[in-house]
């Protein structure tokens, strides 16, 4: 939408700037010998055509956005439709002019609006070029908001992802089941009943902390996972098994608090859950350009139908890292061969990480 | 008076679950473990083959879930649900399941079940549920996303995207997908409850079609219609499948 028009605040400062230059052309009338009335008569009607008839520049401006043509091709079409609007404004004056010269007490006479023509064509194209201006700066002041806008939005979003992260983070079967195999193991095998209580614990422990900062190195989270399936190494058997493949170079970029984690859920629940002799868990993190590259791929049920689209979990994660990073991060899921894989990028450089 | 002995089956796909429920069941000796299973599919089979008294049945687990394993068995035996889930509890009830217990549990609360559990069995076989009253129930109120059949020993799982249409044949559904047509023991009416009427419609007193294979209709003449699916395939349809499928694609 036009964005004079739009507000009423800037529609008035507009036309309060073009009250001068009606002052002018009743000076101009003056001048010629035109009486007070003709005067008044001529420079009121065109500085109100004018105003509107140069709001049109707002379709110059957006046709040659100054963000994206380049160089000199511009310069032409301003010039040139300056030039065409600023004599078409020049005429329509010598039109009204001609008009009033039917009454001679107004002592209007068209004869002498012609010959300083040159005048009222080139205070026309000065004009335009003015609107023209003013567009163009109310275009980039307009960008400037939306593109603000946007962000908070993508901020927000990012948040809101974050806070339902978290809030699944205490995932109540995980527990449950967890609890029920520490019940099996105390009778069974006390020890490792203990052990498990142990590491429920550090686990438990070790999320509640991560989950109050912001972002934290990646090695963190890495623990957090390695507590994580050890307790479902005990749960699962032999169907868990898991192979690390980290860079220790990569270990101190910072990634958002629990974004591994509910990847590496996922791959037991919707992956070694679902296959009965269960399978290996890789998680890698592997320098990648500018990017340190985690993976995390488990084998799913081959005869299971694939799922339409990412799951709320993936999508969630997929947000946070677009909301955390914006351009300066990828992520990618793909099943092959009976093995689900996701693909994410971090900015290695640790200024590109916002909190 | 000698006191009555019971067979059980122990179903979960974690070592650690089925060994607390052995555990407590140890201490009963009228209980005799026949098998322990870690997947739905050898579930399905042991029960067939060696007709338990009592099974012990998780509901989440790889390929088949218990709920699925329930649905393929003939007669029903008397299930007890273990699980660390708590929303399928109404579910439990609507397969007449004699209790649920949520994971962990404590010693109490299993020996509460198993006093269930005899009280049934106890009372001979009319609790005892066929597969097709079963289906029949209340059981339209759970959406399904595939469809579990057992052949023999064979146990598949269809997916709803592979379904073409469903033929009623007396007690049973012919379930046709691209590849081949499964039988099922389940009537037209109870199938076409749980599926989501959106994607399937009846277009016949002995058909159900999924609707994106329809490819056009064809009059045969005055008020007789016949469905032409993407195989080729041709069905009739009924007045009144007429009329729903007229109600259904107009609203596109």
């Amino acid at each position: 939408m036009h964005p004079i028009l739009k507000d009423r605040a800037r529609l008035g400062t507009y036309l309060l700037g073009w009250v001068p230059v009606a002052l002018l052309l009743l000076v101009a009338g003056r001048t010629l010998g035109w009486t007070w009335l003709g005067s008044t008569l001529v420079a009121l009607p065109l500085a109100i055509l004018g105003s509107g008839l140069f709001l049109t520049s707002w379709h110059l401006c957006r046709a040659f956005p100054l963000e994206r043509t380049q160089g000199r091709g511009r310069w032409p079409a301003w010039l040139m439709a300056a030039l065409v609007l600023g004599n078409l404004w020049a005429g329509c004056g010598w039109l009204i002019a001609w008009g009033l010269g039917r009454f001679p007490d107004l002592k209007v006479d068209p004869r002498a609006w012609s010959t300083p023509w040159a005048f009222f064509a080139s205070m026309g194209t000065l004009l335009y070029l003015g609107s023209l201006a003013l567009h163009y700066v109310l275009a980039a002041l307009e960008q400037r908001r939306t593109s603000e806008r946007t962000e908070q939005e993508l901020r927000v979003l990012a948040r809101e992802a974050e806070l339902k992260a978290l809030r699944a983070q205490l995932n109540p079967h995980f527990l449950f089941n967890s609890l029920n195999s520490i019940s099996a193991l105390t009778t069974l095998d006390p020890g490792r009943a203990r052990e498990m209580c142990v590491l429920l614990s550090t686990f438990l422990r070790t999320s509640l902390r991560l989950g109050e900062q912001g972002s934290v190195p990646l090695s963190e989270e890495l623990e957090l996972a390695r507590s994580y399936l050890a307790i479902e190494q005990i749960r699962f058997g032999s169907r868990l098994q898991v192979a690390w493949e980290v860079d220790e170079a990569l270990k101190a970029v910072a990634v958002p608090t629990l974004l591994l984690q509910p990847l590496v859920e996922n791959a037991i629940k919707h992956g070694i859950a679902q296959v009965p002799e269960g399978g290996l868990l890789r998680i890698a993190v592997v320098p990648h350009g500018p990017y340190a590259e985690v993976t995390v791929e488990n084998p799913v049920d081959a005869d299971a139908e694939p799922p339409v689209g990412l799951g709320l979990g993936l999508q969630q994660v997929k947000q946070r890292l677009q909301g955390c990073f914006g351009h300066h991060t990828y992520f990618q899921t793909r099943i092959q061969e009976g093995r689900h894989t996701v693909v994410f990028g971090i900015p290695r450089e640790p200024k590109e990480a916002q909190p | 008076m000698t006191e009555r002995t019971y067979t059980a089956l122990i179903v979960d796909d974690e070592d650690l679950a089925r060994a607390v429920v052995r555990e407590h069941l140890a201490a009963h000796p009228e209980f005799t473990v026949l098998a322990e299973c870690a997947n739905g599919f050898d579930a399905v089979k042991a029960v067939s083959e060696r007709k338990p008294d009592l099974v012990f049945l998780d509901i989440q687990m790889p390929k088949l879930d218990g709920f699925e394993v329930l649905e393929l068995l003939d007669p029903q035996p008397v299930v007890i649900f273990v699980t660390a889930y708590d929303q399928h509890a109404l579910r439990a009830f609507d397969v007449h399941a004699v209790d649920y217990l949520l994971k962990p549990f404590a010693a109490d609360r299993f020996e509460e079940a198993l006093q269930r559990a005899k009280a049934r069995l106890d009372q001979g076989s009319p609790t005892r549920l066929h597969a097709t009253e079963l289906s029949g129930s209340a059981r339209g109120d759970w959406p399904l996303d595939r469809i579990v059949v057992k052949d023999g020993a064979k146990v598949t799982l269809i997916p709803l995207a592979k379904l073409d249409y469903v033929q009623a044949q007396d007690d049973y559904v012919l379930l046709k997908t691209p590849e081949k047509g499964h039988l099922k023991q389940q009537t037209l009416a109870s199938l076409e409850q749980r599926l989501d009427p959106k994607r399937f419609l009846r277009i016949h007193r002995s058909f159900i079609i999924q609707l994106d294979r329809l490819v056009r209709l064809e009059q045969t003449e005055t008020e007789s219609w016949v469905a032409v699916l993407q195989d080729g395939t041709r069905l009739p349809v009924s007045k009144s499948g007429y009329a729903r499928l007229r109600e259904t694609l107009g609203q596109d």
